[in-house]
C-alpha cells in the first residue's frame, strides 16, 4: 500500500491583508510531483514539481484548514532519499524526509490553519 | 605474517558487517559485476572490456578463487573499491536536469567515479610477491536520441497527469474530512463524486467517454466498500488514495518509467583511466608506476524485446614502463605500447547476467640497436599480436551482493606466458550512497 505522510494541526498566524505564498522546494535529486493547495473557497492552486504560488490573503484563508496535497515520485537510481521543504512566506513549516527504501512515491499532506495574527 | 592475517580478517569482517548493515534496509538498485578500472589494471579481473558502472555510489569487491592449494577455503587478499562522490550530496536536481544534462561537463561531474585496488600478491619476475596498488577514474556520457526523448516525454506527461488527478481528488477528500464537511460514507461519496468526475474528464483526454465513465463508476464502487470512522479517518483516506492510484495504474507506470531511466536505449560512451603503483621491495619509500591504461568503451543498449541485450566495443591503450620491467622482469618479453580492440555482448536477466568478449591486441616496442655514425641512437621496432576470449557469469545473491565467475583464454601474461587459462571467482558488495551524515564516523 502506498504510504501517505500527514502533517496535521499546522498553524501560520497572519494578518488579514498579508499575502500568503506557499513554496514547495525539492531538496533531494530527481523528484517529480504535483501539488494541489485546497484553500477555503474556490481558488485552489497547483504547483508543478517545485515552485511557489500565491494562495490568497490572510483574510481569504480563515475558518477551514488549507490542505496542501503533494503526489511525489523519485525515479533516479542514484538517490536514496526524498527530501522536500514546504515554506510559507519563506518560513519553513515542514521538511519532509523519507528513505526511498520505505516509499518511492510518497503522498504528503499538510493541514494548515491561518489564524489572525 | 601474523599482522597480515589479522589485516585480512579485519578487512573481511568489516566488509561483511557493512554488508549486513546495508542489507538491513531494502535496497532499490541491483549491483552489477565488478569492473573498476583500478582492479582491471591490477589484473584482478581478466576482462579487457569495462562494462558501464552500476548506480551504486560505493562498491567493494573481493577477488579470490576462494580455494587454496590444499583445497581449504582462503580469505581473499585482493580487494577493490569504487566511489562516485557526486551522489553523496543533494543538489536539488530536477528530473529534467537529471535526464537532459545541459552540457558534457555536467555529465563528467555527475558520473565521475574513482577506484582503488590493492593486492599483496603482485608477482615480480623472480616470483616474489609484492604489494601493488592501483588508482582509476572513469566517467560516462549518454548520447541522447529522438526516440529516447519521445519515450521520456510520454512517460513524463502520463505520470504528471496521474499525479495531478491524485492530488486534485485527494486534496478534496482530505478537506472534506479534516474540515468535518461529511458525517458518513454516503455523504462523503455524494460530495467527492463531482470532483472525481470533473478531474477525470478534464485530465484523461486520451480515454473515450465510455472508458472515463467506467473508470469513475469503478472508483465509486470501490470507495463505497470502505468503512469510515469520522473520528479516525486516516486509514480511510489512505485506502481512498490507493483506490485512485490503483485505478490509474500509477504504480505500473512509475515502475516502467523507472526501469526505462535505468536502461535508456541508445548509445553511451565510457572513458576510463587507471595507473598502477608497484612497491617492488615492499618498502613504501621505493615505488614505481609501471603501467597506465586508457579505455574508450562505446555501449549500445537495445529496446523493447531486446532490452536485455547490450553490445560494447572497446579500445584500450596500455603503456608499460620499460625501465621497471627490464629491472624486475628480466626474462619476460614486454612491449611498451599495447592497443586492445574488440567487442563484448552482454545479456541481463532478473537474477543473472552473462557476458562474452573477444579482444585482439597489437603490441609494439622500440629496441635500441646501437648508434649511427653521428652518434644518434638507432632503434628496431618489434611487433606482436595476441587474442583473448572470455565468458563471465554473474549471479545476484542479493541486490547488494554479486558473485561472478569468469572462464576463458586471456592474453599471454608477463609471467608464465603459456598460462593463459582464466578461472576466477569474485564477490562484489554495494553500499548504496553514503551521505555526509553516514560518513561522519565520529558520531
Amino acid at each position: 500500500m502506498r504510504k501517505t505522510y500527514r502533517y496535521k494541526n499546522l498553524t501560520f498566524p497572519i494578518s488579514d491583508d498579508k499575502e500568503v505564498i506557499l513554496e514547495v522546494e525539492f531538496v533531494s535529486d530527481g523528484n517529480t510531483g504535483q501539488t494541489v493547495i485546497n484553500v477555503p473557497g474556490p481558488n485552489d492552486k497547483e504547483i508543478n514539481n517545485s515552485g511557489s504560488k500565491l494562495i490568497g490573503k490572510g483574510s481569504d484563508l480563515r475558518g477551514d484548514s488549507t490542505i496542501c496535497f503533494s503526489d511525489i515520485a523519485n525515479l533516479i537510481p542514484e538517490e536514496d532519499e526524498i527530501r522536500i521543504r514546504f515554506k510559507i512566506n519563506d518560513e519553513l513549516i515542514v521538511e519532509h524526509v523519507n528513505q526511498k527504501s520505505e516509499e518511492e512515491r510518497p503522498i504528503i499532506v499538510l493541514s494548515i490553519k491561518f489564524p489572525t495574527l | 605474517m601474523k599482522y597480515s592475517y589479522y589485516t585480512k580478517y579485519i578487512l573481511t569482517l568489516t566488509l561483511l558487517v557493512f554488508c549486513r548493515i546495508s542489507n538491513s534496509q531494502e535496497r532499490l538498485n541491483k549491483l552489477q559485476a565488478p569492473t573498476s578500472p583500478a582492479s582491471s589494471i591490477l589484473g584482478l579481473q581478466p576482462s579487457s572490456v569495462l562494462s558501464p558502472k552500476s548506480y551504486q555510489a560505493l562498491e567493494a569487491a573481493l577477488y579470490s578463487n576462494f580455494i587454496g592449494e590444499n583445497g581449504n577455503a582462503i580469505i581473499p587478499n585482493n580487494f577493490a573499491l569504487e566511489f562516485t562522490p557526486y551522489w553523496t550530496k543533494n543538489h536539488s536536481l530536477s528530473l529534467d536536469e537529471y535526464l537532459y544534462p545541459k552540457g558534457f561537463m555536467d555529465q563528467i561531474i555527475r558520473n565521475s567515479s574513482f577506484s582503488i585496488a590493492s593486492t599483496q600478491n603482485f608477482q615480480l619476475g623472480d616470483s616474489s610477491a609484492t604489494n601493488g596498488l592501483a588508482f582509476g577514474y572513469r566517467t560516462t556520457f549518454y548520447l541522447g536520441n529522438k526516440k529516447d526523448r519521445e519515450e521520456i516525454e510520454n512517460y513524463k506527461s502520463s505520470l504528471a497527469s496521474n499525479q495531478l488527478i491524485t492530488s486534485l481528488i485527494g486534496s478534496e477528500a482530505e478537506s472534506l474530512l479534516v474540515n468535518q464537511k461529511v458525517a458518513n460514507i454516503a455523504e462523503f461519496i455524494e460530495k467527492i463524486k463531482s470532483t472525481i468526475e470533473t478531474t477525470i474528464n478534464r485530465n484523461l483526454s486520451d480515454l473515450e467517454t465510455v472508458q472515463k465513465k467506467s473508470l469513475i463508476d469503478e472508483i465509486i464502487i470501490e470507495v463505497s466498500k470502505l468503512s469510515l470512522d469520522i473520528n479516525n479517518y486516516d486509514s480511510f483516506l489512505n485506502s481512498f488514495n490507493n483506490i485512485i492510484d490503483n485505478k490509474l495504474k500509477s504504480k505500473l507506470l512509475f515502475n516502467n518509467y523507472k526501469e526505462y531511466i535505468m536502461d535508456r536505449q541508445g548509445w553511451s560512451v565510457d572513458l576510463a583511466y587507471a595507473s598502477l603503483l608497484s612497491f617492488p621491495t615492499n618498502n613504501f619509500n621505493l615505488s614505481y608506476v609501471p603501467r597506465h591504461s586508457f579505455w574508450l568503451t562505446p555501449t549500445y543498449r537495445f529496446k523493447d524485446k531486446f532490452k536485455f541485450l547490450k553490445i560494447m566495443g572497446v579500445i584500450r591503450y596500455e603503456w608499460y614502463n620499460m625501465d621497471y620491467f627490464k629491472k624486475y622482469f628480466v626474462d619476460s618479453k614486454i612491449y611498451e605500447n599495447n592497443i586492445d580492440y574488440g567487442f563484448a555482448i552482454s545479456t541481463e536477466f532478473d537474477k543473472f547476467s552473462i557476458k562474452f568478449e573477444l579482444v585482439g591486441r597489437r603490441s609494439e616496442t622500440e629496441i635500441p640497436v646501437g648508434t649511427d655514425s653521428e652518434g644518434n641512437e638507432l632503434y628496431k621496432r618489434e611487433n606482436s599480436s595476441d587474442f583473448q576470449y572470455l565468458g563471465s557469469f554473474n549471479y545476484n545473491l542479493s541486490d547488494q551482493i554479486i558473485l561472478s565467475y569468469s572462464l576463458g583464454n586471456r592474453f599471454q601474461p608477463i609471467l608464465n606466458p603459456d598460462n593463459t587459462l582464466v578461472s576466477l571467482l569474485s564477490l562484489n558488495f554495494g553500499f548504496g550512497t553514503p551521505t555526509e551524515k553516514t560518513l561522519d564516523l565520529m558520531k
